[in-house]
């Protein structure tokens, strides 16, 4: 039962994590680049733009196909 | 003089697109998901893996020391009411296609044709570069992007961790969900299926508008 709560609170922490760092970067004058800033330096090489499309996808095959 | 061999054109592409980290990646995910139980995905990724290695090796030859970034498509953006129409249409399109995707069972072969289908649409679309140009940006403050870096490892390999103390790869684990055990009960509904796959196009739509 602990192993359980435990994996779950992980996975809250780096959620809440990622909505700080967020936070901080569109509400804040921190110098924090957005997730969105983020995804757009990624996508800006070729290699870059597919492999985060790629990404996309793989995620619709892991939850939905075969 | 004695002139080495060097290898064939295409092997030549291949092997100098195997610098780009992405492939690295790809083939990563491939192999990890076909020894899951999913060998279709593990065969879809492995195609793109060597398709983005042969493209970016070629560009590398014909382009020694480019990063080959994406032919940006004109600024051209349609007018308030016609990018009304496009919008909506795009709306509806999307709320039918979750519905009807979505009232198909999971893993079923019709599930299966609809994400494989939009999935190689859109990336497709994104090999062709991004849909209009945008500035390029300054360069990011390292540390703060380390912190993202950091945070989104932690969580793959949480999810990493909790996949490999399941009693095995394909077996689920009460002790250590992964985040598909955890959506699990959400997704054995049909309307719950239809809102993972909202949320799933959202995401596609906002990537192919980066």
């Amino acid at each position: 039962m602990i192993s359980h709560e435990v994996t779950i609170a992980g996975y809250l922490l780096v959620a809440a994590g990622l909505v700080l760092l967020q936070v901080l970067a569109t509400r804040t004058r921190a110098p924090i680049p957005s997730l969105g800033d983020l995804l757009t330096r990624a996508m800006r090489s070729r290699t870059g733009r597919v492999g985060m499309l790629v990404a996309w996808a793989w995620i619709g095959l892991h939850f939905f196909a075969k | 003089m004695v002139v080495p061999a060097r290898p064939p054109g295409r092997a030549r592409a291949a092997l100098a697109g195997l610098r780009a980290p992405v492939v690295w990646v790809l083939l990563a995910i491939a192999y990890f998901t076909a020894i899951s139980g999913k060998p279709l995905d593990g065969v879809l990724m492995l195609i793109v893996a060597a398709g983005l290695a042969w493209d970016a090796g070629r560009r590398a030859l014909r382009h020694p020391g480019s990063e080959s970034p994406p032919v940006a498509r004109p600024a051209r953006r349609p007018g308030g009411r016609r990018r009304l129409l496009i919008l909506s249409a795009l709306l509806t399109g999307g709320a039918v296609y979750a519905g009807v995707v979505g009232s198909f069972s999971r893993y079923s072969w019709p599930a299966t044709a609809g994400i494989i289908g939009l999935g190689t649409i859109v990336v497709v679309i994104g090999w062709h570069g991004p849909l209009r140009d945008r500035p390029a940006g300054g360069r990011l403050p390292v540390a703060a992007t380390l912190a993202w870096v950091v945070v989104l490892v932690a969580g793959c390999l949480w999810e990493l961790g909790a996949l490999l103390q399941q009693p095995s790869l394909t077996t689920d684990s009460y002790a250590h969900p992964t985040v598909s055990t955890l959506t699990d009960p959400l997704l054995a509904t049909s309307p719950g299926r239809s809102v993972l796959l909202l949320a799933w196009l959202a995401l596609g739509w906002y990537l192919v508008e980066r």
